[in-house]
């Protein structure tokens, strides 16, 4: 019903048209708003009328101006960041400690047997390429199925643009090999070892990866060879192959406590084996540390046993260490030091935190939930970080179109690690993927960083340890309690001493607060506004009700102006047009005219037809009022 | 990010014996008569003894001398002569040492060469710093004379330096390092400078995807008296800028791998008002001698390099040339040594005005590194890794490599993350005056537009009142004069009377309160015209009753 009635009146107030001009609409408006400025223009003397005019339009504007500042400041979404140092009672950080080299080679041997028999006759054919001097005394056939599947090759670059690419176990060698020999005598050495990648056994797919370095291809192909084949090896079995906790972890202190090998959360970690990690706090509550120095840190004597190294697969020989946060992922290849054998090694620590503000501020994650990549590292129930996205990301794309995991990386669900046999093509398909530009920018934009973020900054530095007069009972000590034997079975070669420890100031926690807030902004426009013109938000509302006061009396008039036309076409044998009836209801309706007692009703009145009443209205008008003045002073 | 990095290394020594031959001689009879040291099985001294006919020209030009400090005498080396000293006497470490008891301080003596009494002893409390000084002087003077192209072809090239090279998964060699000459480190390389306009980035953190590089270090090489240490020195720096090697360069021991882990920052400061520092170095009344981006280690070294050019009349061999400038050296120059010293301190005691003249960059980045050192090759791979090794390097190196001649080393971004630590301005214009805007709002209601009112009614209006009412007395008082002049009585009143309120006096000069209150006034008389009430009500009605049922209808329908 209310509806109804609603619409009844609106439509009523359509037929009649405005019940006022624009002219008269704005007048209105400068007289009634709070609006400094305004009010000014219609009271005053022309010249000063002109004046205030101009001065309104500029305050106007730049009221515009500095509210465009103000607003594209606060949609930057600027962080300020403040940074407190100091000392507190902090947790100790996590220590991750690996050995360089990921399995005993004793235990591996069996497995890598036929790979490194194949390589040292590689070796010797590359060196001394001279027949019948080192390929006599290879008396065991080799096994050349692992060698077709992934050959290394020697590409003569004599001739530029020609090429000779030499497989090394040809059976034509023998006549290249006599010229190699002439070749290396009398000008600098041109050879270069490659590996030869082909999409599929046979195939013509194939690629080269070049090696200015026969170092770095020999170790590059191992790698790709023997991950090939421990890829096969189940995780207990590779376990049990790589370095036990009693055997590499020979004392530890924390503080004044003593602690020993069982402290440490073992983890299988692809590169390094076995590794262990102290205060985890996977199970337990993290340790606390409230004393700076030395003395109370964690003090560990590590064996890294260097002749059981395999030896082509890792060149450097020490102790792999990383101070992470409590129940994350220790990324030893991104972050982790090393520590040299027979040294001591001393880190001092300062932990840098970083709270990041989220969207829309920096672009972060809490949690790594809102990220959409897999996160295949949570199997080991740590938390997300932005390593650990990168490498779910490249496993992801590796198992999609390769259709196998690289066993550097944990593998999802129902899917197998590469290896030669199953997936003859893989180490084809992994090496276009790593080097697939397109690829990494891929998971670089599907990974973001965490928001709240620890950095360990550490101070390294070195001594020589044990020392020379202290050598012997060190050593002595230090056997008997790993085998309960009189002999020394430790030597420089394998022995590490390490300490960590926080710093006189321990913690540096930088954390970011909005620079702009809305409240920040409401306060500054308003004080803009206020400032040049003395307005508030009520005045903005004013000034859209104008508006939509304007655009009323626009409609009206084109809904007149149309309604005349019409009339105009139907009775077009009247020469005059009847009377808008509608503008004189406006007269009596419009709430805008209503407490503007001083203004009379009629005078809101439409022209009466045929009388011009314009002219004489403001012949009337106007000497009344240059008039009036002088008879009030009178 | 692009990394850029230096190796660094001296000139190769074997193929700079033929200068040095005379000096390292010196050097040795100098080590022996103080010392008593001589070299018997001496790998260095090749060549027949013939000291005597040389004559020892070095140790004429600055002797080296051993003073005996309570007497204020000194050994000369050469003569074997006591003599007094006579000048200042500079303790290169004066402020440490306690001299008194030790009376064989060793030190060398510079003269003015103009004025031969004018002199001064440099003593240091230890005979390797006094013989290590003054053999790099005269390095310095025996270089300064060979030409830039020579120097280049006798020091290491690339390819001797580098054995293996690896950088984001792919191999890499030479023609990625970019040759530079230090003048004291002999050829310098740099990986990824950006000289043939491409420049290397990489992706992703980690080890594997940084650079590995095996550098092949001659110990047997190295100039014995120059360096003392082994190793290579390695520095991360920016593409445009220069990298002062001996300032900040990190040590690279040999058969070690070092890792070194980068965290990158970029710092940014506002310059003036806030902070006085300088954007690109223009408005520095220094010329940049380097020809690199601006820094304040570039500033003051072109400082210094000036002010010894000014004052010495010849360039010191560490920096670059000045234009029209030539380097310094004892032949054509004898004084400089004596003029470089005294600068040189001058300089270290803030007298050259070079350190208030340099200014910060404003802008600059950072590479925090974290160094750790683990044993390469390890013992079981030691045998493969250097046959392999000395065939890489071919045919044209006869020996079999040793591990002490080579080092790993591995440069790698920890984490992608960049820190940036910019300054922004804690208020701007804009705050400010809403802040005015606020405080003036909020107390009084007032805004520009009310400052202006203020102005306009208490200055202007009332400066235009005091104005008209001394016009109106002048011109009251020349009437009356006038009056008085001509006898007829003043007819003051009504004229006073017009100053005031005569409407034609008023018109908009004085607006504020007579016109706005009468704004309204004609609107209130009422207009003779045509009653329209009756009629409008009349037709008023008649549109309802002709529109109602209509619509009613239309809404019906």
């Amino acid at each position: 019903m209310n509806l109804k009635k609603y619409l009844v009146r609106a439509l009523h107030r359509l037929q009649k048209g405005p019940g006022y001009t624009y002219k008269e609409l704005l007048v209105w408006y400068c007289d009634n708003t709070n609006t400094h400025g305004p009010k000014r223009i219609i009271k005053e003397g022309p010249k000063k009328k002109l004046i205030w005019f101009f001065l309104t339009l500029l305050f106007a504007s730049l009221v515009f101006w500095q509210w465009g500042i103000l607003i594209n400041t606060y949609l930057s979404y600027n962080v300020t960041s403040s940074l407190s140092i100091g000392f507190k009672t902090m947790k100790f950080p996590a220590v991750t400690v690996c050995n360089a080299n990921p399995f005993k080679y004793s235990e591996v041997k069996h497995l890598l047997e036929e790979l490194d028999r194949l390589l040292e006759a590689a070796l010797e054919r590359i060196l001394q390429p001279t027949p019948g001097n080192g390929s006599e005394n290879v008396s065991p056939p080799l096994n050349l199925q692992l060698w077709n599947q992934i050959p290394l090759v020697l590409i003569d670059e004599h001739n530029k643009d020609h090429p000779i690419i030499l497989d090394i176990f040809e059976t034509n060698q023998t006549a290249e090999g006599n010229r190699t020999a002439a070749g290396n005598e009398t000008e600098e050495k041109k050879y270069k070892l490659a590996v030869k990648l082909c999409s599929h056994q046979g195939s013509a797919n194939c690629t080269y990866r070049n090696f200015t370095s026969a170092a770095q291809a020999v170790t590059e192909w191992y790698i790709l060879q023997s991950t090939s084949i421990l890829s096969k090896v189940p995780l207990h079995e590779k376990i049990r192959m790589g370095y036990q906790a009693e055997d590499m972890i020979l004392a530890c202190l924390y503080g004044a406590e003593p602690c020993n090998y069982k402290n440490f959360t073992q983890i299988y970690h692809p590169d390094h084996g076995n590794c262990y990690i102290f205060n985890w706090g996977m199970d337990e509550e993290a340790l606390n540390s409230s004393n700076p120095g030395a003395e109370f840190g964690l003090k560990l004597i590590l064996d890294i046993s260097q002749q059981d190294y395999i030896p082509y697969l890792s060149s450097a020989a020490g102790a792999r260490l990383m101070l992470h946060q409590q129940k994350s992922f220790p990324f030893l290849k991104d972050q982790g030091i090393y520590a040299m054998a027979g040294t001591e090694t001393s880190i001092g620590v300062l932990v840098d935190e970083l709270e990041r503000m989220g969207y829309p501020y920096s672009d972060c994650t809490m949690n790594g939930s809102d990220v959409p990549v897999k996160n295949l590292y949570s199997q080991y129930n740590t938390s997300y970080s932005i390593q650990a996205c990168l490498r779910s990301c490249f496993q992801n794309h590796m198992v999609e179109i390769c259709g196998c995991g690289h066993y550097m990386f944990p593998l999802p669900e129902g899917v197998n690690y590469c290896n030669n046999e199953d997936n003859p093509g893989w180490a084809y398909c992994y090496s276009s993927l790593r080097s697939s530009i397109k690829q990494r920018q891929i998971c670089i934009d599907s990974c973001k960083e965490t928001c709240n973020d620890t950095q360990y900054k550490m101070t390294i530095s070195m001594a020589d340890w044990p020392s020379e007069a202290s050598e012997d009972w060190i050593f002595h000590i230090l056997s008997y309690e790993r085998d309960m034997s009189t002999n020394v079975t430790l030597d420089r070669n394998g022995i590490i001493k390490l300490n960590i420890y926080f710093q006189e100031y321990n913690y540096r926690t930088i954390s970011e607060s909005a620079a702009t807030t809305i409240v920040w902004l409401l306060s500054s426009l308003g004080g803009q506004f206020g400032f040049w013109m003395g307005g508030s938000v009520l005045c903005l509302i004013e000034f859209g009700e104008i508006i939509i006061d304007s655009l009323w009396i626009t409609i009206i008039n084109m809904i007149s102006w149309c309604k005349g036309l019409k009339q105009r076409r139907a009775r077009a044998r009247y020469p005059d047009t009847p009377p808008t009836v509608s503008e004189l209801v406006e007269a009596h309706t419009n709430l805008g005219f209503q407490h503007d007692g001083a203004l009379p009703r009629d005078q809101a009145l439409p022209p009466e037809p045929g009388t011009p009443p314009p002219n004489y209205d403001s012949l009337r008008v106007q000497p009344l009022d240059i008039l009036s003045p002088d008879s009030d002073a009178e | 990010p692009g990394v850029t990095m230096s190796h660094c290394l001296p000139c190769r020594y074997s193929a700079m014996k033929e200068y040095l031959s005379e000096l390292d001689k010196e050097t040795k009879k100098a080590l022996e008569t103080f010392y008593g040291f001589s070299d018997g099985k001496s790998k260095v001294r090749r060549s027949v003894d013939k000291w005597n006919s040389t004559g020892g020209d070095f140790f004429q030009q600055i002797p080296l001398l051993k003073v005996e400090d309570f007497s204020r005498t000194a050994t000369d080396l050469h003569s074997g002569q006591k003599r007094k000293i006579e000048g200042s006497v500079f303790h290169k470490d004066s402020s440490i040492v306690n001299s008194g008891d030790s009376n064989d301080i060793i030190g060398f003596q510079l003269c003015d060469a103009n004025n031969s009494s004018e002199c001064a002893l440099y003593t240091f409390s230890s005979g390797v710093n006094a013989i290590q000084e003054w053999y790099k002087l005269h390095y310095m003077n025996i270089m300064a004379q060979i030409p830039l192209e020579t120097k280049e072809k006798l020091s290491y090239s690339a390819d001797d330096l580098l054995l293996t090279c690896f950088f984001d998964g792919l191999s890499c060699d030479k023609r990625h390092f970019t040759r530079f000459h230090h003048p004291l480190h002999g050829n310098c390389y740099t990986f990824n400078s950006g000289e043939n306009g491409t420049i290397l980035s990489t992706s992703t953190g980690g080890s594997e995807y940084g650079l590995q590089v095996v550098l092949y270090i001659d110990e047997a090489d190295y100039n014995p008296f120059l360096v003392t240490s082994t190793g290579a020195k390695i520095i991360v720096h920016d593409q445009n800028e220069y990298p002062f090697i001996e300032d900040i360069g990190t040590e690279i021991e040999t058969a070690a791998a070092t890792s070194i882990g980068m965290h990158f920052t970029r710092s940014r400061k506002l310059s003036k008002p806030y902070s006085d520092c300088t954007e690109t170095g223009a408005d520095i009344p220094v010329e940049n001698l380097y020809n690199k981006s601006y820094s304040l280690q570039i500033c003051l070294h072109s400082c210094f390099q000036k002010a010894m050019v000014d004052s010495c009349g010849c360039a010191q061999y560490a920096q670059p040339l000045p234009a029209g400038a030539e380097y310094c050296n004892y032949k054509k120059n004898p004084n400089w040594m004596y003029c470089y010293y005294r600068l040189h301190e001058k300089f270290v005691k803030e007298q050259l005005g070079c350190q208030q003249i340099c200014k910060d960059a404003c802008s600059f980045k950072e590479w925090a590194l974290t160094t750790s050192i683990a044993q390469w090759p390890s013992t079981v791979s030691e045998d493969w890794m250097l046959r392999v090794l000395s065939w890489d390097k071919g045919q044209k190196l006869n020996k079999k490599l040793n591990k002490t001649d080579l080092a790993n080393l591995m440069v790698f971004y920890k984490d992608l993350n960049e820190r940036f630590i910019s300054e922004n301005p804690a208020n701007t214009l804009v705050i400010l005056l809403s802040n005015f805007g606020g405080q003036l709002g909020l107390w009084m209601s007032c805004s520009v537009v009310c400052v202006i009112e203020i102005v306009e009614v208490f200055f202007i209006d009332s400066l235009s009142i005091v104005m008209r009412r001394q016009w109106q007395k002048a011109k009251k008082w020349w009437n009356d004069r006038k009056g008085a002049g001509s006898g007829k009585p003043p007819q003051a009143s009504p004229v006073e009377r017009q100053g005031h309120d005569n409407p034609i006096c008023i018109d908009e000069d004085l607006p504020t309160f007579n016109t706005a209150l009468r704004l309204p006034l004609p609107q209130d008389s009422p207009l003779p015209r045509t009653p329209p009430p009756n009629y409008s009500t009349l037709r008023l009605e008649t549109a309802f009753t002709e529109q109602l049922p209509d619509t009613l209808e239309l809404s019906q329908h």
